[in-house]
């Protein structure tokens, strides 16, 4: 049987150098540019060479690709709504797109919603461990590593530490607990994110499992994955070996302690809120949305927040124009619309001038739709949102509270 | 809360089962309370959530949502639709600190009349249990205390 598990690498000495990990993310995009497998790349490089400053780029030429070389893990940026809104949904070009897991959730999410064209992308899925707010992370650098932000040429996040190069060349390491007790933590949705090998694109790549090698792991998702690497491989622009099982078992471990963290995290978090009595949990969120200005950023952000004519707008007559805080009606139309379907991508949240936290509210009932609908945003194209559709079975269900057996609403 | 409490409820019925199933109790002289303003939907599977929670944040203590019976929608599947909305919706008030029994999903044909009584009944009776819905004086502008 084919594997679909491999440690890859650019052959070209360059790009090895550049790129994290060898190099071959950067190598596949070159190549797939090269040699006309799509028409465009779409990836994130730095503006003004500031690492807490990234802007997603459309790139054809394939000589501007190292460009969008090395991970940035201090400006998280959305692909999706670049695909949606500037790139008409990808339905006119080729694309190979580069996406964090809830980027690839959210384009999946979408395609489901025949908003953008799936079959035209090539979704190069990055492993994530996680990202810091940008302010965060400078503040982070200067107060708590003591160096100059813009000393930083390279950071990563590694066994619960976070890992920095400065100009010199020189590293410092930091505990991610320690920080966080400075008050230096990754984006709350990030914390709470299980999602951390984004196996729903084509391909997942990551550095977990390279034993240490200047390479990259390979988890090839889908046939779309094959093809591409298959030609990249032939070509000679990559260089793949089969992952061995220590390779393998080693990826394993990482990304289940990265996952267990993360449902402890998100335990953690949202019992609090489930530990209220109602009206405190009325009040907490009361006292958190009545400080919305109504900016609209949450809804503009959100890559599943597509509609044209949206409720929120006056003239839908939900919830009255002019008005700020909002009516309560405001979030409660947004939360209504999404949560079943959001990816816990944190734009909202990371956008809101008065840091509603936003995601939390989002994942609250997302969790709790999980469980009901068995639905798992963003990761099979097929499974359709579970408000848009009804199964025959529940033809035969009497109770107005059970959709199935497994389903019974305490 | 004193049992003087007499909470507004919102009566969201389907023109074929429900609301000829609040016919017949009216024919039929059954008693329920008279708490309830009725609204009359074509279908179940019209009742998009927001109408649940403009009801809600519009000083309406209980919304209560009746139609056909699973496999007797007018329209094959509309009610099952809105089982599975009210589902959502349920966790939604849940989340934000409003008890979910505020909100209640029923199945009454044309032929319940009595159904339909006792149905109004029991939720008069819950929501005045629950007492006046705080979102009320959250939207007109009061906090929550
Ligand atoms: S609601 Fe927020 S976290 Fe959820 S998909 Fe939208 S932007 Fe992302
Ligand atoms: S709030 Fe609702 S209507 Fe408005 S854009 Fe989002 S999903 Fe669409
Ligand atoms: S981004 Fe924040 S302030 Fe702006 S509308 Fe959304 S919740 Fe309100
Ligand atoms: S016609 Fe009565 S619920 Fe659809």
């Amino acid at each position: 049987m084919k594997t679909n598990l491999y440690l890859a690498w650019s052959s070209d000495r360059k790009i090895q150098e550049t790129g994290n990990s060898g190099g071959a993310v950067t190598a596949l995009l070159k190549f797939a540019l090269e040699h006309k497998k799509v028409d465009a790349v779409l990836a994130v490089k730095k503006r003004n060479n500031s690492r807490f400053d990234a802007v997603p780029t459309l790139i054809t030429d394939p000589g501007l690709i190292h460009e969008t070389a090395g991970t940035l893990h201090f400006a998280p940026v959305s692909m999706v709504k670049i695909v949606k809104n500037y790139l008409d949904g990808a339905r006119n070009m080729k694309i190979a797109v580069t996406c964090k897991p809830c980027d690839a959730r959210a384009i999946i999410e979408l395609a489901k919603r025949k908003q953008i064209q799936l079959e035209n992308l090539f979704l190069i899925g990055l492993n994530c461990s996680g990202t810091f707010l940008p302010t965060v992370a400078e503040q982070m650098i200067s107060e708590a590593y003591g160096e100059n932000p813009q000393d930083l040429v390279k950071e990563e996040v590694d066994n619960g530490k976070l890992i920095i190069t400065l100009k010199d060349g020189s590293t410092r390491e930091k505990d991610l607990e320690e920080l966080a007790q400075k008050g230096f933590e990754m984006r709350e949705n990030c914390l709470r994110c299980s999602y951390k090998i984004p196996r729903m694109a084509d391909i997942a790549c990551g550095k977990w499992g390279n034993s240490g090698k200047e390479a990259t792991f390979i988890e090839i998702c889908s046939p779309k994955g094959h093809e591409f690497l298959d030609a990249a491989a032939e070509n000679g622009a990559l260089v793949m070996e089969a992952a061995t099982s220590e390779q393998i078992e080693e990826r394993k471990q990482e990304e289940t302690a990265a996952v267990e963290n993360a449902q402890a995290r998100e335990q953690k978090e949202l019992d609090v809120l489930k530990n209220y009595s109602p009206d405190e949990r009325l009040k907490f969120w009361s006292s958190h949305l009545q400080r919305c200005i109504k900016c609209f950023g949450c809804r503009d952000a959100c890559p599943l927040c597509y509609c044209k004519d949206c409720y929120l707008e006056p003239y839908r007559g939900c919830v009255a124009g002019g008005e700020t805080p909002p009516d309560i009606m405001f979030q409660l139309i947004r939360l209504s619309h999404v949560a079943d379907s959001c990816v816990n991508c944190g734009q909202c949240q990371d956008v809101c001038p008065m840091e509603i936290p936003l995601t939390r509210l989002y994942n609250c009932l997302n969790r709790e739709l999980v469980r009901i609908f068995d639905y798992q945003p963003g990761v099979d194209v097929n499974q359709y949102p579970p408000l848009t559709i009804v199964t025959d079975q529940e033809l035969f269900i009497d109770a107005p509270d059970i959709i199935n057996i497994t389903s019974a609403a305490e | 809360m004193s049992n003087s409490f007499e909470p507004k409820i919102l009566a969201f019925l389907c023109n074929w089962c429900s609301y000829a199933g609040a016919d017949l109790a009216g024919v039929s002289r059954m008693q329920y309370p008279p708490n309830i303003r009725v609204v009359r939907f074509m279908c179940t599977g019209r009742i998009d959530p927001l109408f649940i929670l403009k009801a809600l944040t519009s000083g309406v203590d209980g919304v209560i949502i009746a139609g056909c019976h699973p496999s007797e929608c007018h329209y094959g599947k509309g009610n099952l639709y809105t089982r599975r909305r009210i589902l959502m919706t349920k966790k939604l008030l849940e989340c934000i600190g409003i008890d979910p029994a505020r909100l209640r999903l029923e199945w009454v044909a044309a032929s319940e009349g009595p159904k339909f009584a006792q149905v109004i009944r029991d939720f008069t009776e819950e929501t005045k249990k629950l007492g006046l819905n705080p979102l009320e004086a959250l939207t007109r502008g009061e906090g929550i205390k």
